[in-house]
């Protein structure tokens, strides 16, 4: 599948919109089997970066390989392997889970029988059982986020993006995603690539941190590493020291003269 | 402090006009300038100078005369649509639930929200009207020679009447909205109402029109006569017979008399409490009758129970992961009530058009009738499949198209899908025109079978070009869009021009000397001319509609740039 075990591998990559540069020179290595948390704050370019690297978006220039396959040339193939939990829910409101998901497995390919006890284990494991022949527009945020989750583990792939995959979970459900991400990685080697805002989520689950800012990457670690370079209590503090994260008081209540 | 429903005009003001956003008050003040000098000048030269290069004014005066009272009520009928439908369906298709939750933090009643969008809308509405209306009631006021106080009077009037009928929309979109629209199920409903509301009120119109002289003799007087778009007409057109400036005597207002049956007292009386009945009504029953709320009236939660027979048997004879995509694509489409709405549309269509297609076959050459029946069973099949696929049901949002885009191959699978899906949508929409045509022009079998298969190739070209060229031109759910309107109008024209390639063909055969015509019969006509004139016409946009299938996939597969 992939070369020396890097699952990820880009270099100097670049993507403009216009004249807002989102990714600036990017190089990054994701190993094969790893968690990889990529940490920043609203508009440093994660999501971009996902969506190249998931075949969605071309890059402006520079060049990449996932799971050994070019992100140029072989994004078909690159889908093949890879799963996507989008930022925000496409779901469709008329369907049920379980329609979504049988909808979602056919996209890839695989035929309803195949699919079926996949499909309720999945949303037996996920707390959705009991609700899943109801149509998706009564779901809360939650539930949908849930049903996203499973479809993107639905085609068992080898390299898994999630896109801030705990934003909309209540803690119970946040825990259940991290033991699955954990358990999955331990027992099936699936990679995973998880952007998020969520330190603690990142530090319970990841076990490399990569921190991009203005679309550059400016550092990355295992936590401990990041945490000890930053001379920091945990990586919230961390972080927050890398972006630049300071807060004036005074400036937050100036707007009430 | 402001007041909310002042705010909320604003607010609504600032919607309706962001496409001016960079200089608005400028161009609101320039089109209000302009509508004025429109409306008072430029289009009655316009018109009397058009009237004078084709007709002289003085010559069709008498004309006129005769005609004004009803083409006036015409003119207010139809001015009474749009007013009424058009903010409506334009308000049902974009129900905002978010902008609802603001309102209530915000402790925002249903009058302050009644009465705050209503007079968002006067200007840009106002607008419409004020550049509609003239060269509409051009004619009359120079056939008349209304004097300039007249023309002020009438100008009046309609603004009471347009106003009215925009308050009068408002409150019945307020009414609907407030019943369906505080969840997902609801605004679902209300985009499918908005569809359906023009066949609503259209419908009884029409039928109204064609047995106004039944009812009239039932009801001892003329029935336009309860209707509030008469009454705004009638006054119009007394203002314009007592502001005349051609001296009309007794005896010929006595004939106005006799055919506008209510004088001008009476009409305007009749109008002024229409309009003081609708206003009242809204203002009394808002927050009474009914009040917007976040509530659980429609936020019922479907359960799904098992597949039907339909469903399962296309599972049957389509297994795999195709019959899997077309059996969730099915459940998705036909569950939004917008679709349906469509599929309305279409099937009335498909059943008016026998009807009208029976009138058309009176020509003696039988080969000729089919081939006009062919001509025009194939523009009706292009509406059916432009209107009911051009750009609905395809993607709910961009998410969902990351979503698709993220397996492999999956924009390809997904339009095979919807495809397919408009295939078998259109197989009764097809049937049921045609088995009406063959009944009602008795219509020998071969030819009726022949008519089937054209009618069903031309309504699926139609269906294949709308679905290629939303997939090439993507615009979501939303209906109001550049894009869908763009989508829509080219889905219907194109098909259209390219069914015309047989008279192209003949055209270049004569301005080229090429016997295309006979090379033509030769080719494809086994049953005639008819034949030959139906298959020129259905290759072209098979053709086209095929490569623009392929032009749509490619382009809804491939990687955002």
């Amino acid at each position: 599948m992939s070369r020396n075990g890097v699952c990820i591998r880009t270099q100097h990559l670049n993507k403009t919109f216009g004249s807002i540069r989102a990714i600036h020179d990017l190089n990054l290595e994701v190993l094969e089997g790893s968690r990889f948390g990529f940490l920043g704050p609203n508009g440093a370019g994660k999501t971009t970066t996902v969506r190249i690297l998931s075949g969605l978006l071309a890059q402006t220039s520079g060049t990449g390989t996932v799971c050994g396959l070019d992100i140029t040339t072989q994004r078909e193939e690159i889908k093949a392997v890879t799963g996507l939990l989008p930022e925000t829910p496409g779901l469709y409101s008329k369907l049920s889970a379980v329609e979504f998901l049988e909808f979602i497995g056919a996209l890839n390919g695989y035929a309803r029988d195949a699919l079926h006890r996949r499909i309720d284990h999945l949303l037996a494991i996920l707390g959705l059982e009991s609700r899943q022949d109801d149509l998706l527009e009564s779901y809360s945020s939650g539930m949908k986020q849930k049903v996203l989750v499973a479809s993107t583990l639905l085609h068992e792939p080898k390299l898994v993006f999630l896109d801030e995959p705990a934003s909309r979970l209540d803690p119970a459900a946040s825990a259940l995603v991290k033991e699955l991400i954990l358990a999955l990685a331990e027992e099936t080697a699936t990679s995973f690539f998880v952007c998020t805002h969520q330190t603690s989520f990142a530090e319970d689950v990841c076990d490399v941190i990569g921190i991009i800012i203005d679309g550059q990457l400016v550092t990355k670690g295992s936590p401990q590493e990041i945490i000890a370079a930053a001379k920091a209590a945990n990586l919230e503090k961390a972080y927050l020291k890398i972006v630049g994260g300071k807060i004036d008081r005074q400036a937050l209540l100036a707007w009430r003269a | 402090m402001t007041c909310k429903w002042f705010a909320l005009t604003k607010a609504e003001y600032l919607v309706l006009t962001s496409s001016l956003r960079p200089r608005r008050a400028l161009w609101m003040s320039l089109l209000l300038v302009f509508g004025i000098f429109w409306a008072i000048f430029l289009a009655p030269l316009l018109v009397g100078t058009m009237f004078d290069s084709a007709l002289s004014l003085t010559m069709v005066r008498a004309l006129l005369l005769v005609m004004f009272p009803g083409l006036m009520r015409t003119v207010m009928l139809f001015l009474f649509m749009l007013m009424l439908l058009m903010p409506l369906s334009y308000s049902l298709q974009e129900i905002k639930i978010g902008q609802w939750e603001i309102f209530f933090s915000n402790n925002v009643c249903t009058r302050d929200i009644l009465i705050g969008t209503f007079l968002g809308k006067v200007p840009v509405y106002g607008l419409i009207v004020l550049f509609v209306a003239p060269p509409l009631l051009a004619v009359f006021l120079l056939a008349f020679e209304v004097s300039l106080i007249g023309q002020g009077l009438i100008y009046g009037t309609l603004l009471l009447m347009v106003v009215t009928t925009l308050w009068l929309s408002n409150f019945v979109t307020a009414m609907i909205q407030a019943k369906l629209g505080d969840s997902p199920r609801g605004n679902d409903i209300a985009k499918g109402l908005a569809m359906l509301i023009a066949l609503v009120i259209i419908g009884p119109m029409y039928g109204l029109m064609f047995f106004a002289p039944q009812l009239s003799s039932l009801l001892g007087l003329n029935v336009f006569l309860v209707f509030p778009f008469t009454w705004p007409a009638d006054v119009i057109s007394w203002l314009a017979i007592t502001f005349n400036g051609l001296n009309l005597t007794g005896v010929q207002i006595a004939a106005f008399q006799s055919i506008l049956q209510f004088d001008l007292m009476t009409s305007g009386l009749l109008l002024i409490t229409f309009s003081g009945a609708c206003l009242g009504i809204g203002l009394i029953s808002a927050d009474r009758i009914f009040t917007f709320r976040m509530g659980a009236r429609t936020e019922t939660i479907t359960t799904i129970q098992g597949e039907n027979f339909l469903l399962r048997s296309i599972r049957r004879a389509v297994p795999g992961a195709f019959g899997s995509l077309l059996v969730t694509s099915m459940k998705d489409f036909f569950r939004k009530a917008q679709n349906l709405s469509r599929i309305a549309y279409g099937l009335i269509l498909a059943l008016i058009m026998p009807f009208l297609l029976s009138t058309i076959a009176t020509i003696d050459d039988v080969d000729t009738n089919i081939a006009m029946l062919a001509l025009v069973t194939g523009v009706g099949m292009i509406l059916i499949g432009s209107i009911t696929f051009a750009g609905t049901g395809f993607l709910e949002s961009k998410d969902q198209l990351w979503i698709i885009q993220s397996a492999p191959h999956g924009a390809s699978r997904y339009v095979k899908a919807r495809l397919a899906l408009a295939f078998l949508v259109l197989l009764p929409l097809t049937f049921i025109p045609v088995l009406l045509t063959a009944v009602l022009n008795q219509l020998p079998f071969i030819v009726s079978c022949g008519l089937l298969i054209y009618s069903y190739a031309i309504g699926c070209g139609a269906a294949m070009f709308a679905t290629g060229l939303t997939a090439l031109n993507p615009h979501f759910e939303d209906t109001k869009s550049p894009e869908h309107i763009m989508n829509l109008m080219i889905s219907m024209m194109t098909p259209q021009f390219l069914m015309m390639s047989p008279f192209l063909l003949i055209l270049l055969g004569a301005a080229t000397e090429v016997p295309i015509n006979r090379i033509l019969v030769s080719l494809f006509g086994w049953f005639g001319e008819a034949s030959t004139w139906a298959i020129t016409a259905a290759i072209p946009l098979l053709v086209v509609s095929g490569l623009m299938v392929l032009l749509g996939t490619r382009w809804l597969g491939q990687p955002e740039y």
